[in-house]
């Protein structure tokens, strides 16, 4: 009697390990999952970063862990900044429902944004109805004057194709103004604890802002400045305009119209 | 065993497979197995044999331990997106009998605890080799020499880094088909002969000798060719670059032209100027030198080479599908052969650039 009770007290004890077990290796395994799922999410989350950030700012920062700060990826390069703006924006946001505006003002964005990926520019921020793109900024790229160039132009024509598609549903027509500068600057992730973003700081972004609206005095769609015109490939047919002072600088600001391209087609991608 | 890099687009081959049992068998005295894909690369035989000739497993390194070399290969694999690379090497760690979860924590770089300094070293030198290229390559020196590599050990991971860059753009641009080697740790079959295949792998990698230079190296690449003077890398780079300049889809200058663009891309120290100076003694003018490497395109370029010129480029930094679907594009305009040559000089351009970077100014 005492042996049968000895025996149900250690199958009772087998049993009870065994549940145990098997609970703590599901509750593993499901750990296991968590930590599997995390790894993917933060594998997606470090590629996602490298496109909007330098792989080299991506890479420290990610190495340092806990112990990383902004400023230690921050450095100084020379890039290539575009800077697009729509005209006549105000005046058509004051004329159409707010959801048609959101659908056009998108459609705008996303044609000029793959206009500027697709000569490996990099949209940096939209600001209104601008858009701020760099060339160079991400990777070395001794190509980056002829690259914004090109990109320019294809926004143009993008500009041209999406107008035959609001002219058919009945829209007003857009018309961008874009202004491009080549220069030093500094390069990082700038801005609050709670939001940052890779950008480049200095004159450079501001004159190409400042160019941008000089598209509206000369009347023409791209203006790039005397800093671009060495650099660029005499494939470009320049005209230029006028000098004119601009805020924030003390000389005179020479630029050029860009009209199209002549002679050999210009390499495509 | 599914990788985040299966999620990665894929394009449809561009290449078409050719048998050429000569080819086939080279391959199965070099490496003890026989590849399956190696077929889609036999109509340029000469980089057919560099993918498996410059192969670190089989005979060139003396001193950097293989472990450690695949990992280095895994990382840099993930780095350029290659699903076919990344998937042979994961393979390969998993049938030599590294656990599921290690390789996953390896990918996903999050448990560094259980990496020591020198392989976290490594690790890190081969992402920063592939994501900011030579640019980045003195710090990245530093931090091996900190965590105890010594020239050597350097060198022979850079050509691992490299030679992985190389294989990654051979493959991917080409979109090699990526299913039946990414399926094979979670085949049946391959599971259950998972000791055999370690044994066979652990077999067939063997270490190199010290092997002279049976000549001076001839430029382009001679200084980077003479810098693993001793090593068995030497001369099996000498034999890859002379089997690509006798090879005759594409002519001297138009892969010259394609070299000096990645070289320009990559700011290469070490590779550009022998570039350079070899275009110029293949008679390229000096201006038409500059307007091609300052604008990717001249008047006195022909047809082929104002093709290739800007698709070099283009293989620097790349997404998989946007260059698989470029190589579609060329494919419409070049034979086969000639496409298939293309690939492999911006391939090798850009690897032997990574390579020069660090040989440059060693620590």
């Amino acid at each position: 009697m005492t042996r049968a009770v000895l025996v149900a007290a250690v199958l009772a004890l087998v049993a009870v390990l065994a549940a145990a077990l098997y609970r703590q290796r599901r509750r593993a395994a499901g750990l296991q999952a968590q930590l599997d799922a995390a790894a993917s999410e933060l594998q997606h989350l470090q590629e996602a970063c490298s496109r909007l950030a330098p792989a080299g700012v991506v890479q420290r920062l990610v190495a340092d862990g806990a112990r990383a700060t902004p400023e230690v990826a921050a450095e100084r390069k020379v890039v290539t900044a575009l800077f697009a703006d729509l005209v006549g924006y105000t005046a058509m946001s004051e004329r159409l429902e707010p959801a048609v505006l959101a659908r056009v003002i998108n459609g705008y964005f996303q044609r000029m944004s793959d206009a500027v990926h697709e000569h490996r520019g990099h949209v940096s921020t939209f600001l209104g109805d601008g858009i701020l793109a760099y060339f160079g900024a991400l990777q070395p790229n001794p190509w980056q004057c002829d690259d914004a160039v090109r990109a320019a132009l294809a926004m143009r024509a993008a500009m041209r194709d999406y107008n035959v598609e609001l002219a058919g549903e009945g829209l007003p027509a857009l018309s961008v103004g874009i202004g491009i500068h080549r220069g030093p600057g500094l390069a990082g992730l700038v801005g609050s604890r709670e939001r940052m973003e890779y950008a480049f700081v200095g004159r450079t972004v501001n004159l190409a802002a400042r160019v941008q609206a000089l598209t509206r005095v000369h009347k023409v769609d791209i203006l790039v400045t005397e800093a671009l015109r060495p650099e660029l490939d005499g494939c470009f047919v320049l005209d230029p305009m006028p000098a004119e002072m601009v805020k924030g600088v003390d000389e005179p600001v020479v630029t050029y119209a860009v009209r199209g391209t002549q002679g050999p087609v210009a390499p495509s991608r | 065993m599914a990788s985040t890099l299966e999620r990665v687009p894929w394009e449809a081959c561009v290449l078409e497979p050719h048998r050429d049992p000569a080819l086939e068998s080279y391959v199965k005295k070099r490496t003890g197995m026989s590849s399956p894909v190696i077929g889609y690369f036999a109509p340029a035989p000469w980089l057919a044999k560099a993918l498996v000739d410059l192969h670190p497993e089989y005979g060139l390194l003396l001193r950097l331990d293989h472990e450690l070399k695949d990992l280095v290969q895994l990382v840099v694999c993930q780095e350029n997106s290659c699903r076919f690379c990344y998937a042979a090497v994961r393979a390969m760690l998993w049938a030599q009998g590294m656990s599921r979860e290690r390789i996953q924590r390896i990918e996903g770089d999050l448990t560094r605890a259980d990496l020591s300094p020198r392989v976290q070293a490594a690790i890190a030198f081969g992402r920063s080799q592939s994501r900011t290229g030579p640019a980045g390559a003195r710090g990245a020196r530093e931090a091996l020499t900190k965590a105890g590599f010594d020239d050597d050990e350097m060198r022979e991971l850079a050509f691992a880094v490299a030679l992985t860059d190389f294989s990654n753009r051979a493959h991917t641009i080409a979109a090699v088909p990526t299913r039946p080697i990414e399926r094979i740790p979670d085949a049946l079959l391959t599971r259950l002969l998972r000791p055999w295949i370690n044994r066979l792998v652990r077999r067939n990698r063997y270490r190199g000798r010290a092997t002279p230079l049976q000549r001076a190296p001839a430029p382009p690449y001679a200084g980077l060719v003479q810098a693993y003077a001793g090593s068995p890398i030497a001369p099996t780079i000498a034999g890859a670059l002379d089997g690509m300049w006798a090879s005759p889809h594409l002519t001297r200058r138009c892969k010259l032209l394609m070299l000096a663009v990645i070289g320009r891309g990559l700011s290469c120290g070490a590779c550009a100027p022998e570039l350079r100076e070899a275009l110029r003694r293949d008679g390229l003018a000096e201006a038409t030198l500059d307007q091609v490497l300052t604008h990717l395109d001249a008047p006195e370029l022909d047809p082929l080479e104002r093709l290739l010129v800007p698709f070099a480029r283009e293989t620097i930094w790349y997404e998989p599908a946007p260059i698989q679907r470029r190589a579609r594009a060329l494919r419409e305009r070049l034979t086969g052969p000639q496409l298939l040559e293309a690939i492999g000089v911006a391939a090798l351009g850009n690897g032997l650039c990574r390579l020069g970077a660090v040989v440059r100014d060693p620590a």
